[in-house]
């Protein structure tokens, strides 16, 4: 209780009126929250809405009542998120902003997993041809071509058998990670913190056996 | 195979090299973090790790890029 009202005060001054607006009438108890709830969900139901038409064009198995379904249902339990973690807004941004991003996780989310359903996770190394470099001079295919031994020999042999697993589903077979937490009764944090101690692996020993790996660039 | 998309399966294979939060830090802070983008405001140095963990985490990638179009949508409106 007092963590709370000192989090109040500390965050209050930077508020704007709007978020403050929002944060009063949610408030349990407060005369008219019943109409801000629902506003609220319509403000979450907006940006699941938002989020299912920009993943639409990659999702065409789904029909639009499916859709609207997701979105709705992403809407709701944004709300949930929302209304339960209130009083960890820290007025850091505009409160829409901050719940926003409740509702386009959950519709991410839950249209990952949707097209991902029925689908058995490829848990083994699927994807070594996008290492093959074509049309490189001789030299360079030869030196590429020991960078993924190296890489593969390093797989096999420096990461646990659960980094491995982790690394070889997200990183090389593109398995969504909110799906491979689901079927593996974890969570996205676990998951990236397995993940990222494969990648620290991986660096550590391609870097000590010299190859340079500033030839890498943001996945797309 | 051309050579963009062997270094992206590169990357996406060994992540960022910078140091990088992870993904419930980087939702805790995503709001803040786009606002200070669509502000102009250096939103890098503010949240140290956030962009390293975008590079890194394609799911977070995707929901900061939404987040960004949707917010920065309502600002021209």
């Amino acid at each position: 209780m007092n963590a709370h009202a000192t989090n109040a005060r500390t965050t209050a001054p930077l508020l704007d009126a709007e978020s403050r607006d929002w944060l009063r009438a949610l408030r349990a108890g407060e005369p008219g929250r019943e109409e801000a709830v629902a506003r609220l969900h319509a403000l979450l139901l907006r940006a699941a809405r938002f989020e299912v038409a920009r993943r639409r064009p990659g999702l065409p198995h789904l029909r639009g009542g499916e859709l609207d379904d997701i979105a709705l249902e992403a809407a709701d339990d944004a709300l949930v998120s929302v209304l339960r973690r209130l009083d960890t807004f820290r007025g850091l941004s505009r409160f829409t902003t901050w719940a926003y991003k409740f509702a386009l996780l959950e519709a991410a989310v839950k249209l990952r997993k949707r097209a991902w359903q029925g689908r058995e996770l490829p848990l083994e190394p699927e994807s070594w041809a996008l290492f093959a470099a074509d049309g490189l001079a001789p030299e360079a295919e030869a030196e590429q071509r020991e960078l993924l031994g190296a890489i593969q020999a390093a797989i096999a042999e420096v990461l646990t058998p659960y980094q491995r697993r982790v690394l070889v589903a997200l990183a090389l077979n593109g398995v969504p990670i909110d799906v491979l937490a689901e079927r593996t009764g974890t969570t996205r944090g676990a998951l990236y913190k397995a993940l990222h101690d494969a990648r620290r692996k991986l660096r550590r020993h391609l870097a000590e056996r010299g190859f340079p790996l500033d030839d890498t660039e943001e996945a797309s | 195979m051309d050579r963009p998309d062997r270094k992206q399966a590169l990357g996406r294979l060994l992540g960022p090299a910078a140091p990088e939060i992870g993904c419930d830090e980087c939702f805790d802070e995503l709001d803040r973090y786009v606002e200070l983008e669509l502000a102009g405001r250096d939103a890098d140095a503010a949240i140290p790790g956030l962009r390293a963990h975008l590079e890194g985490c394609p799911a977070c990638r995707e929901e900061h890029e939404s987040l960004r179009a949707l917010v920065g949508g309502d600002q021209v409106l």
